[in-house]
């Protein structure tokens, strides 16, 4: 009774949790990433976009995403201005 | 022509290894093939005492490879099929005291004279788990529908990959259709896709694994037991009969007249 109170709240069924921490872990122990590996892929890209707009570099985020049949990586950041062509420094 | 050798491995401990080689292993006997298996877990002898054949050891795996006997004079006689044998692990050594090459060569041998070659794979991913797959052109995995067993699972898969044993095949161990059905167990399906590798079979939870491995006498002469139906399943598939998944669902009265009168 109480877990068909709890269900009726939104918390969903523990197998489908249990589903979804399984796609986080298996992805990562798959992938074989170390935060440090991370901090540099993160500070990697950071480098090369500033290249060609004004970023707001705290505003960064990278994560991985699993998709039935692939491994996405998604990175989300802030463009506060694009450079014009002859600004773009290489 | 040479038959086949399978491992059965899982990662993780106490997932149903063994109780799965010594019902394959049976089940293909059975059928009239010949079959040995081999308890690859040296230190922890186990596949002996679930095969009921713990009292009739004389030399053991170790004394085949260190040359203190020949292969015939470890292999022990299943007490109902003739043409099923068990050759136990060495209880006392530990799992250094056999390598890899001799591991794949003793396997060599022993296709040649026998149908199927099964190892028990002991847990865990160091030296034991490199000799036992050393030999098998094809990977038995075993998991339960629990987070941990299907983490190490999926470690394992990627090292039988890494080892060039891309032949590798899931059985889901131990699966609750009632909890499934609340929502409380992860479905064959949600590892199927977890796991991504072919499913051979599913195993019902059932009380009479722990019945069965008391007596030292495998289900799958037991014609009642849903799990023993399970791994009759999967020993036919394995040698190559399409046989359909039964997804441990409990047969009901009303479910066995709609099948009677659909015709299925």
């Amino acid at each position: 009774m109480l877990k068909a109170i709890k269900r009726f709240f939104g918390d969903r069924p523990s197998g489908q949790e249990a589903k979804k921490r399984m796609q986080f872990v298996l992805m990562h122990d798959r992938l074989d990433l170390t935060p440090d590996m991370m901090e540099a892929l993160k500070n990697d890209i950071l480098t090369v976009l500033s290249r060609y707009m004004e970023i707001d570099t705290d505003t960064i985020k990278v994560d991985f995403e699993q998709g039935k049949e692939y491994t996405a990586l998604v990175s989300n950041v802030q463009v506060k201005r694009v450079h014009r062509r002859t600004e773009c420094t290489r | 022509m040479a038959g086949r050798t399978i491992v059965v491995t899982s990662g993780k401990g106490g997932v149903g290894k063994t109780t799965t080689v010594a019902n394959i292993g049976t089940a293909l006997a059975k059928k009239k093939h010949s079959v040995v298996l081999i308890d690859g877990d040296i230190g922890l002898r186990n596949l002996d005492v679930v095969m009921g054949l713990e009292n009739r050891i004389v030399y053991n795996l170790v004394d085949i490879i260190e040359g203190r006997c020949r292969k015939e004079q470890a292999m022990i006689r299943d007490r109902k099929l003739g043409n099923l044998c068990v050759i136990p692990s060495a209880q006392t050594r530990d799992k250094d005291s056999v390598q890899p090459e001799q591991m794949k060569g003793l396997c060599e041998e022993l296709a040649k004279e026998f149908d199927y070659v099964f190892i028990d794979c002991p847990a865990g991913i160091e030296h034991g788990f490199k000799n036992a797959i050393a030999g098998a052109q094809l990977a038995i995995v075993v998991t339960t529908p629990e987070v941990s067993a299907i983490r190490d699972a999926d470690r394992v898969i990627g090292l039988l990959e890494a080892s060039m044993l891309r032949d590798v095949h899931l059985i889901v161990n131990r699966l609750n259709d009632r909890m499934v059905k609340k929502g409380d167990m992860m479905s064959t399906e949600d590892i199927v896709s977890l796991l991504a590798i072919p499913l051979l079979g599913i195993v019902p939870e059932s009380e009479d694994v722990v019945v069965s491995t008391n007596r030292g006498v495998p289900l799958v002469h037991d014609r009642n037991s849903r799990a023993g139906t399970a791994f009759q399943g999967i020993a036919a598939r394995l040698n190559g009969e399409d046989v359909p998944h039964s997804d441990g669902k409990e047969v009901g009265f009303r479910d066995f007249f709609r099948k009677l009168f659909s015709g299925q």
